[in-house]
């Protein structure tokens, strides 16, 4: 791998290797939980949680793993920091938990954990990986705040549960139905796809 | 050490390791979220037979739960049942309240539900929803008034209002409360609904 600066470590999460936009892993959550911005934040945050802590450990004891049974091992290693973070919303933020219901334990099959593990923890160093594992928890976050955002304010006129827009505006329910995931998701794809377009054509 | 034993022993300590942080994690949290469990349905009971001072099981079986509130000196207030079934989508767990006689249903608060976004959803809704149940008579089993109207004047003593766009949500409530209604009648005649012969929660 080409020595990268840890700037350059941690931004191409945000924009060049967006897990979201650019890697197109974890969508599931990406549709089912963005029908409100608290749920979007609160699952960024818990998906955060579980990527730097699994990346440290993955990263720390890959030299002692055989890889015929790394994915096994990643696997209970990120479902351990899963099950902590479905205990502690359960604990401490129960109407969280509530209305993020199966999609916390589901963190443990989001492609872009086992993704890192795979792809950089098991081949950089600590330090890395955790520059690496946080970026790509930026890049996740803002793209369900992103999500979660549009949803929200068509689908309900409201921001974090705030009213945002005024009595006029007809809420598109449609928006926070499974159906406005997708063609939320396909116009932010498309969006993205020709930012990404332009640039090159410049460069 | 060879591959076969290093697999085995890799594997059995992260197992090893994970499982007792589990444990610990699961035993750290368990009370709190009883607890917060606990005040959930102490809530609802408030909500539902208002005025409630202290609350006791009553009955506990088949997917009912019947709760008995009382006020300070220990007069019979009315009955919480916590009751739950099919929704449209998933299970819907509700609270409603009786007076003592079980003739009158004061209150209705759904406790747990995944129905539609924005549709069946509603049955959360206070003004679209829940207000029509307030102090509906019970002597019959209730029913549903189609279509939807817009004040609870306009419904009979026994009618319970339609969301509009959420028929199928609407009636699984009924369904859940009706049922669970004649069941919890059914055991208040046969004297099961006693509260000093259950011990106090």
């Amino acid at each position: 791998m080409a020595a990268k600066s840890i700037t350059q470590e941690y931004l191409k999460g945000l924009w060049d290797e967006n897990p979201v936009f650019r890697q197109l892993l974890g969508m599931c959550p990406i549709l089912a939980v963005t029908n409100a911005v608290i749920n979007g934040i609160a699952m960024g945050l818990a998906t955060a949680f579980v990527l730097v802590l699994s990346s440290l450990v993955v990263s720390s004891i890959k030299k002692l793993i055989p890889s015929q049974v790394r994915i096994a091992s990643y696997i209970v290693v990120i479902a351990t920091f899963v099950t902590m973070a479905d205990r502690f919303l359960a604990a401490y933020f129960p109407p969280l938990s509530k209305s993020l219901g199966p999609y916390v334990p589901l963190i443990v099959v989001n492609c872009i954990i086992l993704g890192r593990q795979e792809a950089f923890s098991s081949k950089n160093s600590i330090g890395r990986s955790m520059i690496d594992a946080l970026g790509m928890s930026t890049g996740f976050i803002l793209a369900l705040l992103t999500l979660s955002s549009i949803r929200e304010i068509l689908g309900t006129g409201t921001f974090l549960g705030h009213q945002v827009l005024g009595a006029w505006f007809k809420p598109w329910i449609i928006m926070i139905l499974p159906a406005g995931a997708f063609i939320t998701l396909g116009i932010l794809l498309a969006l993205a796809m020709f930012i990404e377009q332009k640039t090159k054509a410049r460069s | 050490m060879n591959v076969t034993a290093r697999m085995i022993f890799v594997l059995t300590t992260v197992g090893l390791i994970s499982g007792a942080l589990l444990a610990t994690v699961g035993m750290l949290t368990q009370e709190r979220i009883d607890l917060n469990k606990q005040r959930e349905i102490e809530a609802a009971i408030l909500q539902v037979v208002p005025g409630t001072q202290s609350s006791q099981t009553v009955f506990e079986q088949d997917g009912i739960t019947v709760y008995a509130g009382s006020d300070g000196q220990g007069n019979l207030l009315g009955y919480a049942v916590l009751a739950s079934g099919t929704g449209f989508q998933d299970i819907i767990t509700l609270m409603f309240g009786t007076n003592p006689d079980l003739s009158v249903i004061s209150k209705l608060t759904i406790l747990d539900q995944k129905e539609t976004p924005g549709l069946g959803a509603n049955i959360t809704s206070r003004d679209m929803f829940l207000k029509y149940w307030d102090n509906k008579d019970s002597v019959n089993p209730l029913t549903l008034h189609k279509p939807a109207v817009r004040t609870a004047g306009e419904l009979g003593p026994g009618e319970i209002n339609t969301i509009t766009g959420a028929t199928i949500s609407s009636e699984k409530v009924l369904q859940i409360v009706n049922e669970s209604l004649n069941a919890v009648k059914n055991l208040n005649n046969e004297g099961k609904l006693e509260k000093e012969d259950k011990h106090g929660r």
